[in-house]
């Protein structure tokens, strides 16, 4: 039943986006890129920051395994969300806030916070920053995300390391688009 | 060894713009520092106030930030310097049990971030960005949940540098993993990176910060000549021109900075205008209204 309400709806607003571009395209083709319309649709889109009630997420990683440890509301803002579209073939590491039909409602990008490698930084200043496999690197991390009557579930993907080669098992160093490693439904 | 090594003696705001509940929250929490010493950790926790408020662009968000110091008091002062790594070999008792050499990394200064996460949410419940200051001259520090950092010169910069990476979601931009003269960095040959400071786009029209690249300014903006080293060549364009610039994300070819230079690719220096940006974006909600 969700499904069918779905299709239909995505199809239903595709039709409208057909209509709205044709209408539009004597004035907007010269200046208005589709990569420009989309980043403004996905502004557009994002929930806002209003003072509203967070989610705090606690994960603890030890090695490739990622853990949930805890979930806390505080009375917070949380920063506006990164675009919500475009990114399905990025690499790296994010968090997603999804409603009931699995649309993403916010997004946070991160530096993967799971990394089995470390940053060093020079004893004096003026030398360069590099780093270093840590293969034993455990500990934890943390997302926020909206605490809003909408968000469901939360997802977190990650690029997987490369199998062979230099950059071999590094996650710092991992190339292909990111997949989902977790989903878990958030505490009402 | 833990809590049974110090005591949690409360909060206090140091930086003061309002309500914890509208603007984004800072907190800088002791570690190594005795009840002796919890003065040399308010001056401390001052001057990095201080010197994150002097940051661009954070200088100009001021109104949007409160910064908050969490006083740890320990039994003893410092941190673990293990002497496999070379260190002294000294092992004081403080609450986060703060260790040089981890992962035999000398100047890998690490904590027990479950701890300091929790004394913080604790303290101030609205936290966004977490440091540790640890009381210890030895150069050291770490990223993650927690950008921990010790007093060493140039410390400061290295906590600045993490929070970039914790708070912003930016990437590194420096175009090597351990050295210039390694094997195995020469071609970013994968996706593109969600960061938004990085891209293996180079395409003027499409590229992610598109609208801040002049018509004037040459796309690629810079070319490694040889992908099996770092490219050696100075910045062909005027210091903060934005452009694409080859070399980044741990390669040497096929990925892009926004800048030739930047906080993101090299100590002391300012954050490249794309990463400001990205730190405007993010906080300007944050701002009184």
């Amino acid at each position: 039943m969700a499904k069918a309400r779905k299709t239909k709806k995505s199809k239903s607003r595709k039709t409208t986006k057909k209509a709205h571009a044709k209408k539009k395209t004597s004035k907007s083709k010269s200046r208005k890129t589709p990569a420009k319309a989309e980043a403004r649709k996905s502004r557009a889109k994002s929930i806002p920051p209003e003072p509203v009630k967070a989610m705090r997420l606690t994960f603890s990683y030890d090695g490739d395994d990622v853990k949930l440890i805890s979930q806390q509301r505080a009375e917070m803002m949380v920063p506006p969300s990164d675009p919500l579209k475009g990114y399905g073939k990025h690499k790296g590491f994010w968090a997603e806030l999804k409603n009931e039909r699995d649309k993403t409602l916010y997004r946070h990008v991160m530096h993967n916070p799971t990394r089995n490698d470390a940053e060093v930084f020079p004893e004096t200043p003026g030398q360069s920053i590099s780093r270093e496999p840590a293969p034993k690197r455990k500990g934890v991390f943390v997302v926020v995300v909206p605490d809003i009557d909408k968000g469901e579930e939360v997802t977190l993907s990650r690029s997987s390391p490369e199998a062979e080669g230099p950059a071999s098992g590094l996650l710092s160093l991992a190339s292909k688009p990111a997949t989902e490693i977790m989903r878990f439904k958030l505490k009402k | 060894m833990g809590t049974s090594d110090g005591q949690v003696l409360g909060s206090t705001k140091i930086v003061d713009a309002g309500p914890a509940e509208q603007r984004w929250n800072v907190v800088i929490v002791s570690e190594g520092y005795r009840s002796d010493e919890m003065a040399q950790f308010a001056t401390d926790a001052q001057q990095f106030a201080d010197a994150l408020m002097a940051a661009t662009p954070f200088d100009r968000l001021r109104p949007a930030i409160n910064i908050y110091r969490v006083d740890v008091m320990s039994q003893e002062s410092g941190a673990r310097d293990p002497a496999k790594c070379g260190g002294t070999g000294a092992k004081p008792r403080t609450y986060f049990d703060a260790s040089f050499c981890n992962n035999n990394i000398r100047r890998l200064l690490i904590a027990n971030d479950k701890r300091v996460l929790k004394v913080v949410g604790k303290q101030v419940p609205q936290w966004h960005m977490a440091f540790l200051a640890v009381n210890s001259p030895i150069s050291g520090g770490s990223g993650g949940p927690v950008a921990t950092f010790s007093k060493a010169p140039g410390a400061l910069e290295i906590a600045i540098h993490e929070m970039g990476h914790t708070a912003f979601g930016l990437a590194d931009e420096y175009e090597y993993y351990s050295n210039c003269a390694e094997s195995g960095h020469n071609k970013h040959s994968g996706s593109e990176p969600s960061q938004p400071n990085i891209t293996t786009n180079k395409n003027r029209a499409s590229t992610k910060w598109r609208s801040m690249i002049q018509a004037s300014t040459p796309v690629p903006t810079t070319t490694n000549a040889d992908c099996a080293h770092c490219d050696p060549q100075p910045s062909p364009v005027a210091v903060g021109t934005i452009g694409l610039f080859e070399g980044a994300d741990y390669y040497h070819c096929g990925v892009y900075r926004a800048e030739f230079d930047c906080r993101m690719r090299n100590l002391n220096r300012p954050f490249c205008a794309v990463c400001q940006q990205v730190i405007v974006k993010k906080l300007t909600p944050f701002l009184p209204t």
